[in-house]
């Protein structure tokens, strides 16, 4: 088949599942992970990158490698239950010796920071000296361990925070954008999707009447399809977001709505042209009832273009919800590439100059639409060329 | 009937299907109609007037002649936020919106023919290559990020333009004043012309080869006339008409572009006032603004329609044998 | 005298080669008409293309054309646009329903000509065309008109007009009363055969239409899947048809007329 040969399918499909088996193998992309606007960790490797060393278990101890200056924070958080009677500790073991953190007994829950004046006391500093540069006063290799019984239970996380995060840094809430990036897959997908084919639902049924019918259906319909044609699109888009709603279904329902106008003319012209078929005219003198013959005849006719016109229409939903969401009239806990932009643009990624927030959500929405702007004109070609209208 | 006369009552027609989806959309939401036109945080008694002012407690059909009314006369009430009629709101931002679409569709117009025939002129070569490369962008560059890109490289890491606003504040005098003014336009002016460009480029370039192919350039070539002629007088010439349905047809998706360009750069224009009135909840004011946003495309529709009108014989001379 | 030798005409399409052209050789004389005959697809438009060199994208062209002694093959597009097409050979195409451009008037596309090739002043060249299309039957005040406001008969004369301004040597007619009703045909095919004689023109009329072409042509040639298969003086070929295909032809045309 050679549709197997073109880019765009494999591209889609390669990006579908990334959309769904990321977040569920790197976990919530809501999580704050790293301090706001962190560099990506391939990037500027002579500054600390922000590290997160957990403890269970079956895990005790973990060992780091420290090449770079003293992190700029230190936090100690997790629970812990041992033995009744029994005692353990938290120990950080280095070049210069081993520090104990803190000391555990019973059960409990930790939560150490590196400010705390109790936890620089107890590590034998004065108030005011910084308790990174004794745990890092050299280069070398570090070890986080409990020392102690077989614990029951044990969950303690040290997050020593640097500059860097992940394969594209975080945001200005400090959230992994790669988890981000991942998680704006399926929602650009899925609205673009799904606003498409419900516009091609209602295009469709609409071309169907307004060319079979013909007469007052048709020219209703015609003048409504020109009506919404001519006016402003974003515009109406963000009354209707304002006013109704811009949860995902809302944003589907809207765009759906106001993006059929298209099809309804491309489905049109196919009909007034299958009408006059032989073939029509037999069925309607057998007796088939008009909604025989649009379902059963004129559709399954119809369906190859229609396929292409769904896949070329994608870009336009997606586009236009990426918009919206970047004027900020989408639901905030939409994770959507264009919300990424959005509080890219509003909250300080400029000034902080991180091009890493702005570019993968950019960068996705072109190669999607790409892609389907790729598969659709393979689908086009493979559906009857003439029958399209030439205009770009 | 005459195509003039055809073509006016159509955009009457726009004109008054969107004054009711006007009037349906702030009227016919979830929830009392008051709120959504009236200030909520007003005492109960000036509320009760003011529903008196807009006819809230009338039938619809009343509400409706009443809407009509007001806003054909531009009277669309005053801004829940700044407190001042909707319509000066407008006045001082429409200028600045208009400055903004206009030079851009200019731009990106004059741009996109000259590459289109480029192109069409010269199948296979690199200009093609650029505008066909170029219009695939265009339909899927999302305009906000091409101009995010824009802002970081120009304003933030290469600051020759602006970041923000549509002045400096405080504002220079005089002469000054225009400098500073197109300073602040350029970038939003080159990004909007940047992202239309290329569309337009495909569409002249398939125009033109569809022309340049036919049967009159045939002949135009056998008489033998030089090949400017041959382009532009019988060529473009043939192709004008098509060419002002194609601003007709850009001209919505350029306020759109406008909005979202007035948002990225920070502009004083209608479009951001549109969104920060819908953010803001101000009703009356994204009501207005919307009115006035699709007022201005139907309106160049019409213009658009008459101008094509103007530059096709086969319509402007109807005399003798019409159709 | 227009002398054709070895011509080979080849279009690419796609992967496709398809040779139009296989080796014509055919003259057309000063001051007579000949008919150039054939069915669709026989090559007619191909020859039409290549004595104007007005060839389309893909297209090879092999072999000589010399129009009076001056081979024209060997011409720059620049040489044929000032010296050649429509100075010494001009066309008036099929039908000429799309033939003029729609959004100029007639006054402006006959004028045009005579400015570029004669170096008329523009209203010296616009009273020319007036009495140019006077010439063909129509009144002069029509320069004014669009193409779209003329029946088909009318755009026919104003394109006969237009075909004669400079004075060419030779007139190249590509069916020029296809689409046209049968009276009106009568009338163009009148009215080219006596502009052609009295200007002494050669005319050379590709029609597919042997009955017009033998009631007006002094000469035939008959072209049959890009080559010349029969050739001569138009009486000679009815009379006694050299080739199997031509024959074929006849008798299609008699059995018509033989009809009641």
């Amino acid at each position: 088949m050679s549709l197997l040969r073109r880019w765009s399918p494999w591209a889609l499909l390669l990006l579908a599942l990334a959309g769904l088996l990321g977040p569920i193998l790197l976990g919530e992309a809501e999580k704050t992970v790293a301090p706001p606007f962190s560099r990506p960790l391939w990037l500027d490797r002579t500054a600390p990158p922000t590290v997160h060393l957990h403890l269970s278990p079956e895990v005790r101890e973990k060992t780091l490698d420290w090449i770079w200056e003293p992190p700029a924070g230190l936090a100690l958080k997790g629970t812990y239950r041992l033995p009744p009677g029994t005692s353990g500790k938290i120990v950080w073991d280095g070049p210069s010796g081993p520090v104990p953190l803190a000391s555990l007994t019973g059960a409990g829950s930790l939560s150490l920071d590196g400010r705390d004046i109790a936890f620089r006391l107890r590590l034998g500093l004065s108030p005011f000296q910084s308790p990174l540069e004794t745990l890092f006063a050299d280069r070398g290799s570090y070890r986080l361990a409990y020392e102690g019984p077989e614990p029951e239970a044990l969950s303690v996380e040290l997050h020593l925070s640097g500059g860097r995060w992940g394969l594209l840094g975080t945001d200005q809430r400090g959230r992994d954008v790669f988890r981000l990036f991942l998680a704006g897959i399926s929602v650009s997908l899925l609205i673009g999707l799904a606003a498409t084919l419900l516009a091609t639902l209602v295009g469709t049924s609409a071309g169907l009447l307004s060319g079979y019918l013909g007469g007052p259906v048709d020219s209703l319909v015609m003048r409504l399809a020109d009506l919404l044609l001519a006016l402003p699109l974003l515009p109406l888009l963000m009354v209707l977001a304002g006013l109704w709603g811009r949860g995902l279904w809302q944003l589907v329902l809207i765009l759906g709505l106001f993006s059929w106008m298209g099809t309804a003319r491309t489905v049109r012209s196919l009909t007034l042209s299958l009408r006059e078929a032989p073939f029509v005219e037999n069925l309607r003198a057998l007796g088939a009832p008009t909604w025989y013959i649009l379902g059963r005849h004129l559709l399954p006719e119809a369906l190859p273009v229609l396929l292409a016109t769904v896949t070329l229409g994608v870009p336009g939903a997606i586009l236009a919800e990426a918009g919206l969401a970047f004027l900020g009239l989408s639901d905030p806990r939409l994770l959507s590439w264009g919300r990424m932009l959005h509080e890219a643009h509003g909250f300080g990624a400029f000034t902080a100059g991180a091009w890493w927030i702005l570019l993968p959500p950019g960068l996705g929405i072109v190669f999607v639409c790409l892609a389907f702007l790729d598969l659709g004109r393979f689908l086009e070609e493979k559906a009857d060329p003439r029958l399209r209208e030439t205009l770009p | 009937m005459t195509y003039w006369s055809r073509r006016l009552l159509g955009a009457l027609a726009v004109l008054f299907a969107v004054l009711a989806l006007n009037f349906a959309l702030f009227r016919l939401m979830p929830g009392d109609p008051v709120t959504s036109l009236v200030d909520p945080r007003f005492s109960p008694e000036a509320k009760e007037a003011l529903s008196r002012a807009y006819g809230l407690d009338r039938p619809l059909g009343e509400q409706f002649l009443l809407y009509l009314k007001q806003t054909v006369t531009f009277d669309f009430g005053l801004s829940f936020v700044s407190g001042r009629p909707v319509w000066q709101e407008l006045r001082d931002r429409l200028p600045h919106t208009v400055a903004l679409s206009g030079s851009a569709l200019v731009l990106a117009g004059t741009m996109g023919t000259a590459l289109g025939v480029a192109a069409a002129r010269r199948r296979g070569g690199a200009v093609e290559r650029v505008v066909l490369a170029a219009g695939a962008l265009s339909f899927s560059f999302p305009s906000f990020f091409l101009q995010l890109l824009l802002l970081l490289a120009f304003a933030v890491l290469w600051p020759l333009f602006p970041l923000r606003g549509s002045v400096s504040v405080p504002a220079p005098q005089g002469a000054a004043f225009i400098a500073d003014y197109l300073h602040h336009l350029a970038l939003p002016v080159l990004s909007l012309a940047l992202l239309g460009f290329g569309s337009w480029a495909l569409y002249v370039r398939n125009l033109m080869v569809k022309i340049l192919g036919s049967e009159p350039l045939f002949l135009a070539r056998a008489k033998g006339l030089p090949e400017p002629v041959l382009l532009w007088r019988h060529a473009f010439r043939t192709a004008l008409p098509p060419l002002l349905t194609l601003i007709l047809l850009s001209l919505p998706g350029l306020l759109s572009g406008a909005v979202i360009t007035e948002t990225v750069f920070s502009l004083h224009g209608v479009g951001r006032f549109l969104l920060e009135s819908i953010q803001g909840q101000d009703y009356p004011a994204a009501g207005g603004a919307f009115y006035l946003l699709a007022l201005v495309t139907v309106t160049s529709n019409v213009l658009a329609d008459l101008a094509y009108g103007l530059a096709d014989p086969r319509i402007r001379v109807d005399r003798r044998k019409g159709q | 005298m227009i002398a054709a030798r070895e011509l080979r005409l080849r279009y690419r399409t796609g992967s496709r080669q398809v040779t139009a052209l296989d080796g014509v050789d055919v003259t057309f004389g000063e001051g007579m008409t000949t008919a150039v005959v054939g069915e669709s697809g026989s090559g007619k438009s191909s020859l039409v293309t290549a004595l104007l060199r007005l060839l389309p994208r893909g297209a090879t062209l092999s072999g000589t054309i010399t129009v009076d002694g001056r081979d024209i093959t060997a011409l720059s597009e620049r040489e044929l646009a000032r010296s050649y097409r429509w100075t010494t050979v001009s066309l008036v195409l099929q039908g000429a329903m799309n033939a003029f451009t729609p959004v100029l008037t007639l006054g402006r596309q006959i004028a045009e000509v005579l400015e570029i090739h004669r170096g008329l002043s523009r209203q010296e060249a616009l009273i020319r065309s007036g009495s140019l299309l006077e010439e063909t039957g129509l009144p002069g005040a029509w320069t004014g008109r669009y193409p779209h406001e003329l029946s088909g008969g009318q755009k026919q004369r104003a394109a006969v007009a237009m075909a004669l301004a400079c004075d060419p040597l030779y007139l190249l007619a590509d069916e020029p009363t296809t689409a046209l009703d049968v009276i009106t045909q009568a009338e163009i095919v009148i009215l080219l055969k006596s502009l052609t004689k009295r200007r002494g023109l050669g005319l050379i009329l590709v029609t597919h239409d042997l009955a017009l072409a033998s009631a007006v042509a002094d000469r035939l040639v008959v072209l049959q899947e890009g080559r010349v298969v029969d050739e001569g003086p138009t009486e000679e070929i009815l009379a006694s048809p050299g080739h199997p295909h031509t024959a074929a032809l006849l008798g299609a045309l008699r059995a018509l007329e033989a009809r009641p």
